[in-house]
């Protein structure tokens, strides 16, 4: 059975068993990674997966169930045990699944060319980015990982309100981790790209990325205590955003787990502050004709200008708000059931280059890592992590820190921004440019 | 699933032209509880089969893997890792059936437990973090998740293990809240049992814990920021050693050069008074196994021997590479995964300072009574932790509770540092990830002291700029 078979045979199984409503998700992938240390290939893995998840509604109660098992036999266990666990589940009068919708956006997601490159070829591009790093600088001694990645992807989707619908898909990219010593000490730093087009990728500039960020890190000490700038580099921001994205769903406000409940139409944010999910962005890695309960996808506007606009919806919390869904629904695979999550989430681009932000800030840190993200308190938006970096002072990169803490509030921080810059750079579903905000705690001696 | 003389015919496809080839097949069926708002909201179950294939020749290793295990598909596999262009001789397999020294008995199997019964036990958690304040608690939710994993492991040294992993987990999210001020509090337990874990109203004191951590917090103020005597309580468990010591000592990283204890075997690398161990035949605990993913048996390994570096934890790939026997730390998420060095129960072993003696002899410092997600980054050896649980320490006496703490430091440094090692023992647990898979792990350790840590907190604004202020 195709899918799109698949997932209609089910909904009509589902119907026979009494759901009242019901609806199926089949997703299939083939992936390539090719890992690279040395010039030779260390790991190698091909990959084939595929499965069917189905979601019952039953009396305004849910049961979920899913199966890698595509035989008829286990479909229609999965459907039984979808029905009984709807039997235990507590009812909600908000549970509903959507209707189909006039037309779907025709997206063009798959490099159909790029099963047809040799895999000697992407072999050897996984070798190229790994040279580049290497030759970068003499300091670059061990390479953590240098890899090409490539995965195909189909979905399936139908309900028993006539929803039925496909897309396939592909995307590939290349990463390198390297490692710099020099005088005993060791660091490491990354670069990654990800393109839905081979002919796109560019392995010298993944490997030339990493090796710089792991030799500008060299020697960095620990600085004392003060409040000073802070000017995130693009891919500290996406960390951010990450927090960010999750305290903008509809469910966190609806929880009581978001530090933006209650605050549409006020001011979050520095004038200037533009934040924004994009299901159907030309290009983006998240990019799809529609989300995980067969919602089209769409652009949302979060926050305007500094202005809080609104939040990011499913079928389920949209209902709840009376609101429409924002084709938000998001499904980790099929073995899970559609959640609320961003697609193409990004803070617009100003204005600045890095090099003018920099050049304006008198004293502060370049931040360029952060670690320990998940300390960052959703509901509160209190956090604090481990900061390294390259200290600031008179508009002039100088020494390389680490070891340091920086703590502060989400709303203080959203509040601080002085400065967008306009080097807007995605990593994966997260995208974001050079941002600087006025002030913050860094802790060091 | 396949049989004995199956499995050697596929083994014998895949190591054409390689050293060594595995089959690890798996079927695995879960369930999964979301309560939140009162309501049951998720209630999941799921199966999920497939097999992984790998051929190692040298330092080369080619994976694959599918959902389909039957014959046809696997011996396809097969055909796709291994090396048949270079095919040279291949010798032919005879599996052994293995047996584990190491028992992990589950007397309630979740999967003849009736799910409205496991519904009972997130009720039962849910209503008793409730109980503790019904006005200031704004949200509590609970997770239950159950997996009985089932094995069969063959490889071309001969090795044959057919193998059942029973885990239970449950956790509790609590959300307090009065005026401005929202905290959290988390708490968790899990097993490699079955439904026993959660006899004698366990999901009661989970959720009791939960709420009581979200209402203290409530009641903190924020936590001092600078560098400060920090005493790590045994009831916080061992997150500490798992992710600033335990990392660094998985051979993979150590033998490519990316750990900061690369090539310090015999070396002293911590305080006398430090002994870490991996233990994965601990009962029951959540990262106890009969076999590893690879088939060897769960052992115990000294690691740090009165602060010597004594060993790593070795997979079948870094053991032959370091001409060592296996540890039995070779593990893997699932069939999607090749296995990799990785922890399962690590501990710091107790020490003889009573606990009560350790506070009372620091004199000012910060308390952690529970602790928070970690990272390492294991090429400097430099970790961030957040403090869900915390109190100052002033003149020898626990005081106030303070909130919104991380530390700070070095692996390295803070092993060297240990200055008390206390007699008493507490465990926590977790899924801990390391390239992109998650297994589940438990760790250990007593109340030790680390004599000066950076504590990262906030500065307020009129100390930091005008140099006055006593908050």
């Amino acid at each position: 059975m195709t899918g799109r078979d698949l997932v209609n045979a089910a909904v009509d199984e589902a119907r026979r068993s009494g759901a009242e409503a019901s609806e199926a998700y089949f997703e299939r992938s083939e992936d390539l990674t090719i890992e690279v240390r040395d010039g030779a290939v260390e790991n190698l893995k091909v990959a084939q997966e595929s499965g069917v998840g189905i979601r019952i509604i039953r009396s305004g109660c849910l049961g979920f169930a899913y199966t890698s098992d595509r035989s008829w036999p286990a479909l229609r266990e999965a459907v039984g045990a979808a029905l009984a666990n709807a039997r235990v589940s507590s009812s909600d009068p908000f549970n509903n699944l959507p209707k189909p919708p006039a037309a779907y956006a025709v997206m063009n997601l798959a490099d159909l060319r790029l099963k047809e490159i040799p895999l000697d070829d992407k072999i050897e591009l996984a070798r190229r980015i790994e040279r580049s790093g290497r030759a970068y600088d003499p300091r670059i001694r061990i390479t953590e990982q240098a890899a090409y990645e490539e995965s195909h992807y189909q979905v399936s989707i139908a309900n028993s309100l006539g929803v039925s619908a496909s897309y396939e898909g592909s995307f590939c990219g290349g990463g390198a981790s390297l490692v710099a010593g020099a005088n005993g000490e060791q660091q490491s730093g990354f670069g990654i790209q990800y393109s839905r087009n081979y002919a796109e990728l560019d392995p010298e500039a993944i490997g030339r990325e990493a090796a710089s960020k792991a030799v500008r890190l060299l020697g960095a000490s620990r600085l004392s205590t003060k409040r000073a700038a802070v000017v995130f580099d693009p891919y500290v921001v996406t960390n951010f955003l990450a927090v960010l994205s999750s305290a903008l769903t509809a469910e966190a406000v609806q929880k009581g787990r978001s530090l933006f409940a209650g605050k549409v139409g006020e001011r979050v944010a520095a004038a200037g502050v533009t934040v924004i999910d994009d299901g159907a962005l030309p290009g983006g890695l998240m990019s799809a004709p529609f989300d995980g309960e067969g919602v089209p996808s769409r652009r949302t506007v979060l926050i305007q200008d500094g202005k809080l606009a609104g939040f990011l919806q499913n079928s389920y919390t949209g209902a709840k708000d009376g609101l429409a869904s924002t084709g938000n629904a998001s499904r980790g695979s099929y073995k899970s059931t559609p959640e609320l999550g961003s697609t193409n989430f990004y803070l617009e681009p100003g204005e600045l280059t890095q090099e003018q932000i920099i050049k304006q800030t008198d004293e502060g840190i370049y931040l360029t890592d952060v670690m320990g993200m998940h300390t960052v308190n959703p509901i509160s938006g209190d956090f604090s992590v481990g900061a390294a970096g390259i200290w600031i002072e008179h508009g002039e990169l100088t020494t390389p820190v680490r070891g340091m803490v920086i703590a502060g509030n989400m709303l203080e921080l959203l509040e601080g921004i002085d400065a967008v810059g306009r080097d807007l750079r995605f990593f994966i579903g997260k995208g974001a440019p050079t941002v600087r905000v006025a002030r913050l705690t860094i802790s060091g001696e | 699933m396949l049989d004995k003389s199956e499995l050697e015919e596929i083994l014998r496809v895949a190591q054409r032209g390689s050293d060594f080839a595995e089959v690890f097949m798996e079927r695995t069926e879960s369930t999964r509880i979301g309560c939140e708002a009162r309501q049951i909201e998720r209630v999941i179950s799921g199966r999920e089969q497939g097999a992984g294939i790998r051929a190692v020749h040298g330092d080369n290793t080619a994976y694959g893997y599918t959902n389909a295990l039957d014959k046809e598909s696997l011996l396809q596999l097969a055909g796709q890792v291994s090396r048949a262009a270079q095919a040279g001789e291949v010798s032919p397999v005879a599996l052994q059936r293995r047996e584990s020294p190491v028992d992990l008995p589950v007397v309630r199997r979740p999967d003849v437990t009736p799910v409205e019964d496991k519904v009972a036990l997130v009720r039962e958690a849910e209503e008793s973090a409730r109980r503790q304040d019904e006005k200031l608690l704004r949200q509590v939710s609970v997770g239950y998740a159950d997996t009985i994993q089932q094995v069969t492991i063959a490889n071309t040294e001969g090795v044959y293990v057919e193998d059942e992993r029973v885990r239970c987990r449950m956790s509790v999210n609590a959300v307090a809240a009065e005026g401005t001020v929202i905290q959290t509090g988390y708490d968790s337990i899990g097993g490699t049992r079955g439904e026993e874990l959660f006899d004698g109203e366990k999901p009661a004191e989970l959720g009791r814990q939960a709420a009581r951590r979200a209402l203290l917090m409530l009641k903190a103020r924020r936590a001092p920021a600078g560098r400060m005597a920090v005493v790590l309580s045994g009831e916080a468990g061992g997150t500490m050693v798992h992710e600033a010591c335990g990392h660094g000592l998985e051979a993979d990283l150590a033998q490519k050069n990316l750990s900061v204890y690369s090539g310090k075997k015999g070396a002293q690398v911590a305080s006398e008074l430090v002994t870490v161990v991996d233990d994965g035949t601990l009962p029951g605990r959540f990262g106890s196994f009969r076999f590893d993913d690879e088939g060897n048996p769960a052992q115990k390994t000294v690691l740090i021997d009165q602060g010597g570096l004594t060993g790593y934890m070795y997979d079948h790939i870094t053991a032959a590479r370091d001409g060592v026997a296996p540890t039995g730390n070779g593990r893997r998420q699932s069939f999607q995964h090749r296995p990799i060095p990785r922890m399962s129960t690590t501990y710091l072993a107790p020490g003889e300072t009573p606990p009560e003696e350790i506070i009372r002899e620091t004199k000012s410092g910060l308390l952690v009574r529970h602790m928070g997600g970690g990272q390492v980054n294991t090429t400097n050896g430099d970790f961030v932790f957040d403090v869900p649980e915390g109190y100052l320490i002033e003149n020898g006496e626990v005081t106030a509770p303070v909130r919104g703490a991380t530390l700070t430091g070095n692996g390295p440094d803070v092993l060297k540092q240990i200055d008390l090692v206390g007699s008493d023992f507490g465990f926590s647990l977790g899924i801990c990830g390391k390239e992109g898979q998650g297994v589940p792990v438990s760790d250990a350790q007593p109340t030790i002291r680390i004599p000066s840590l950076v504590v990262g907190g906030i500065i307020e604004e009129e100390i930091a700029e005008e140099g006055e202020g006593d908050d």
